[in-house]
């Protein structure tokens, strides 16, 4: 599923209850379909280069500093969910909408976005959800970043 | 142009970093509120501001807020940087003090069009602070000498009275004047004049501390007030304000002349509970003693001590003429 920025709440509502009837497979893909009926792609490299100007450096420096700092702020989201702290949740999911959209991770983003609201809300029972649903955006734009690291190093 | 980036995410900050190098601006980047609100605060601190909204410490609009609330410092543009993006939100950015917004991800070329309308606000207000301060310097200066004017001069001097009643420091008042002016101005023209009077005043000006007052009072009269003066030093200094009248001819359109200028001086310490007419009624006398005396020299005023308090300096101006 997918969000387009900016983010209404209303639209936010009616897609996390579609995500509520429907079972949506995650990770297995690395395109999925928007509403409007788009694919969405898990890392957008063409919107990133043109946003660095086509400077490879500069694109390593920022996947650099993703692969630092994602890990660590997924993990202190764990922990603010399974301590059912709605503050921090929803300040890191601020944290991690910014971080992903800025590198162009459109789809990680929307969930991250969604987390956020839901965090924002008070919606302690969609939490643990929004992170799964997180988790497995995740695992589709990780290797895709990490494999291109792979080949610039070459 | 230097430029602030806030920004608690390290990739953003990053990006952004680059993305305004290569536009030509100077940046300095923090990564929350309070360091943002360090730098802007700064004398010589970035004009110019990228704020994301949401960072520890202090947030986007908190730093707007608190920027705004200073008065005394020149202005800063401020452009909110966020993925928050609904019509209230934007509002509420905007109400905190920020000139405009802009959600993440940015685009670079909107950015930096975004910057420039910053850069042209900016200037606009540089060119409006120029003409203020040209217009205060031409509302307290002489137009002629560039010395201050008498307004301005006896505004100084009433607070300067205050000041050394107060603190009880040593001030000096003298007033000058050139002697025999009027031969000047009708055997060589009000050309030469006023070249006279130029020169003279340079030479005035050169001769006091950075913190003294020189002002022009009259025609050819010139006030001079050495703040925290030493009542000892006081006749030497007045004296050396003489010499550097006459120590050497002024070069004028017409030749060389040879000028000398007589002072009246009255050192605080004579003062008394005195209105600012009355002290320099008493220094104008001492003005005529030194003319009386032969002209080129300096008199050293004595007052009488008055004892009823006064309830603050009278400013009206006076007119000797000599």
């Amino acid at each position: 599923m997918c969000v387009s920025k900016p983010i209404q709440l209303e639209f936010l509502r009616l897609d996390m209850e579609r995500l509520g009837d429907s079972k949506l497979e995650h990770g297995s893909e690395t395109m999925k379909k928007n509403e409007d009926g788009h694919s969405d792609p898990a890392w957008n490299l063409a919107e990133l280069l043109e946003r660095v100007d086509n400077d490879q450096e500069l694109l390593r420096d920022l996947l650099n500093i993703f692969k630092e700092d994602f890990p660590l702020t997924m993990r202190s989201l764990e922990v603010a969910v399974a301590a059912e702290d709605l503050k921090n949740a929803a300040r890191l999911g601020h944290t991690l909408k910014g971080m992903l959209s800025s590198l162009g991770g459109v789809r990680t983003a929307a969930a991250a976005a969604r987390l956020e609201v839901i965090a924002s809300a008070g919606e302690t029972a969609s939490l643990k959800g929004a992170l799964d649903a997180l988790k497995c955006e995740a695992a589709s734009l990780l290797p895709e970043l990490e494999a291109y690291m792979a080949e610039v190093r070459h | 142009m230097k430029i602030l980036i806030a920004d608690d995410d390290a990739l953003s900050r990053r990006l952004l970093e680059k993305t305004l190098e290569r536009a030509g601006y100077e940046v300095t980047a923090v990564e929350n509120g309070k360091q943002a609100l360090e730098q802007l605060s700064k004398l010589e601190g970035p004009r110019l501001a990228l704020l994301d909204w949401v960072m520890p410490e202090l947030d986007g609009p908190g730093v707007c807020r608190a920027v705004r609330k200073r008065s005394e410092q020149t202005y800063v543009y401020m452009v909110l940087l966020t993925s928050k993006g609904t019509k209230e939100e934007t509002v509420l950015g905007l109400e905190s003090g920020a000139d405009d917004y802009l959600t993440k991800p940015f685009n670079a070329e909107e950015l930096r069009a975004r910057l420039r309308v910053g850069e042209r606000i900016l200037l606009l207000e540089d060119r409006l602070v120029e003409a203020r301060e040209n217009m205060r310097f031409r509302a307290t200066h002489d137009p002629l000498t560039s010395l201050l004017n008498r307004g301005a001069i006896m505004d100084l001097l009433a607070r300067e009275l205050h000041r050394s009643h107060r603190e009880k420091k040593s001030t000096t008042i003298l007033l000058g004047d050139v002697d025999h002016f009027k031969q000047v101005n009708d055997t060589y023209g009000h050309v030469v004049g006023d070249e006279v009077l130029i020169e003279i005043a340079n030479r005035l000006l050169g001769s006091v501390r950075s913190y003294d007052f020189v002002g022009r009072y009259g025609g050819e009269e010139f006030l001079v007030v050495l703040n925290s003066c030493d009542p000892a030093f006081a006749p030497g200094r007045a004296e050396e304000l003489r010499r550097s009248v006459s120590n050497r001819a002024i070069q004028t359109a017409k030749g060389s002349l040879n000028l000398t200028m007589s002072l009246g001086a009255l050192m605080s310490s004579d003062w008394g509970l005195r209105t600012v007419e009355e002290l320099l009624h008493e220094v104008d006398t001492a003005l005529y003693q030194a003319k009386a005396s032969g002209r080129d020299c300096l008199r050293m005023a004595r007052p009488i001590a008055r004892t009823e308090p006064v309830p603050a300096p009278l400013l009206q101006p006076m007119r000797l003429r000599r």
